[in-house]
């Protein structure tokens, strides 16, 4: 059997992979910090005891498009976007700290302060909790202060910071559940050390970094890309079909 | 099949909820006391396909592997609980908060809904009812004979009747709040019920302990704001088409290899 069958075969598969990494982006546009992945193609040469003549295609995610989405005011005082670089703690479903930049915090009925999603905010000390309160206001440093009820509203008491960190991006990469989180072999020892000069603007979220037209147009070229795949196995079937006839008529 | 067609499809309903919300924010535009609806979109789990730092060979490495992401979905609606115009009406039973809180109505079903739709009338009975007839909690009646009510700020009620010069108390309208408005379970009608998420009301006197203070004569107006909405929703059918677009270009990569192998 021709070689050529299965060179097509796994481009085609490969297109497919990476077009739906595309049409994930493309369908968290409109989600809120979601940050992009990349996709690549990589030729894999195919090991073994013969003449290596070969190279198969293998999509792969090479790592995540960190950089910032457009800032959008929603007027709301919880929710905050992280200005520049660095990233919100908070603690995910298994009590792991990971990094998000979606800025939509949420009290729930215990004080503590949660995102959409229900993952607990980190502040200095561990999650943020905010007692019953009349007004908040988060500074510009993350920190959190409120009115308590029935206090004066000129006496703001400050309760906590939000832990805003700032590791290298080269050690981050996006987890399982969309959150960013340290590679494992650039772990360190302890949690994650909180930066002081980190900033935050209060009543603006981020907007997701996806750039519709360019996911768009990675798709149709994708899809392009797919149909010559297809192309070489439609000639593959036609050679061998060839080759059959040929030996019939020996 | 293709993946990414099922990626896609988890867009397309993504943005099909948000429409939804959208347009009940824009169809309540005049709606006394609404408060807009927000989607919360959220990234569904990543799968790994090829294991990052997984062995390539015996001693080659692959240094990044392949995940990749399965779409979108919404995972709620936060209200927004700003505070909506205040307008001017003159009606003597027209209620206002400026500020935090709820006025509180009894259901035919003994059970007690908050509301911050100010729209009050009488019954036959006297009884001050919302406009779906619900009495406040607690119950404030008016004499028959009352030619002037006057609802303070904290929520006095005091009537003039004709056979009396001095005003005549009726009783005290209170606000409840909660720690997590946002919890609150909207039950149409301009209604909500507490639930677990916004925890127990605190009832207190309009004005003091954080509460708003109660303005006779004003309705509070929906906080929609049309522009945003607008703008919300062309963002929303561009990304709707754009989903779309690689549902059915996915789909004639489909149509093509069915039509040219086989």
């Amino acid at each position: 059997m021709d070689k050529a069958l299965y060179i097509g075969m796994s481009g085609a598969k490969q297109n497919m992979l990476s077009q739906r990494a595309h049409a994930n982006n493309l369908a968290n546009v409109s989600t809120t910090g979601f940050k992009r992945d990349f996709a690549q193609a990589r030729s894999m040469p195919v090991f073994g005891e013969h003449h290596p003549t070969r190279a198969y295609a293998m999509s792969e995610r090479p790592g995540t498009d960190l950089s910032a989405g457009a800032l959008q005011d929603t007027g709301r005082k919880l929710d905050i976007a992280v200005d520049g670089e660095g990233w919100l703690a908070v603690q995910n479903q298994q009590g792991e700290e990971v990094f998000t930049r979606t800025g939509s915090l949420q009290v729930d009925v215990n004080g503590l302060v949660r995102l959409s999603s229900g993952e607990m905010v980190l502040g200095n000390g561990g999650p943020v909790a905010l007692p019953p309160f009349d007004n908040v206001q988060i500074g510009s440093d993350g920190t959190i202060s409120v009115v308590p009820v029935g206090g004066p509203p000129d006496q703001l008491v400050e309760v906590d910071r939000l832990k805003l960190v700032n590791p290298p991006r080269e050690a981050l990469e996006k987890g399982l559940e969309g959150f960013i989180q340290r590679k494992p072999d650039q772990a360190i020892d302890g949690p994650e050390p909180a930066v002081g000069d980190q900033r935050v603007v209060s009543g603006f979220l981020e907007s997701s970094n996806v750039n519709a037209v360019e996911e768009m147009i990675s798709n149709l070229q994708l899809s392009r890309q797919y149909e010559m795949q297809v192309k070489v196995m439609t000639t593959a079937n036609e050679n061998s079909e060839a080759s059959a006839r040929l030996l019939q008529n020996l | 099949m293709h993946p990414a067609l099922w990626v896609s499809k988890t867009g397309l309903s993504a943005q099909d909820t948000n429409m939804a919300t959208i347009s009940n924010n824009l169809a309540n535009v005049n709606t006394t006391g609404f408060k807009r609806d927000r989607a919360v979109f959220q990234d569904l789990l990543y799968q790994i396909d090829r294991q990052p730092g997984g062995l390539n060979t015996q001693n080659s490495e692959l240094p990044s592997g392949l995940q990749l992401g399965t779409g979108v979905r919404i995972v709620g609606t936060a209200k927004q609980f700003s505070q909506g115009n205040l307008e001017v009406t003159e009606q003597p039973l027209d209620l206002a908060i400026d500020g935090r809180g709820f006025m509180q109505v009894l259901q035919p079903d003994g059970q007690i809904a908050y509301t911050r739709d100010g729209q009050f009338q009488l019954n036959s009975d006297g009884d001050i009812v919302s406009p779906s007839g619900y009495p406040l909690e607690p119950n404030i009646n008016v004499p028959e004979n009352a030619s002037t009510i006057t609802i303070g700020k904290d929520g006095t009620v005091t009537a003039i009747t004709d056979d009396q010069s001095a005003p005549q108390n009726l009783g005290q309208i209170t606000l409840v709040d909660f720690i997590n408005p946002q919890g609150l379970q909207a039950i149409g009608n301009n209604l909500y019920k507490a639930t677990n998420a916004s925890g127990d009301p605190t009832e207190g006197e309009p004005g003091l302990s954080g509460l708003g203070s109660l303005e006779q004569g004003m309705v509070e107006a929906s906080n929609v704001e049309v522009v945003e909405e607008l703008v919300n929703m062309i963002t929303t059918q561009r990304a709707y088409e754009m989903n779309s677009k690689v549902v059915s270009a996915t789909d004639q990569m489909l149509q093509f290899i069915t039509n040219n192998i086989g």
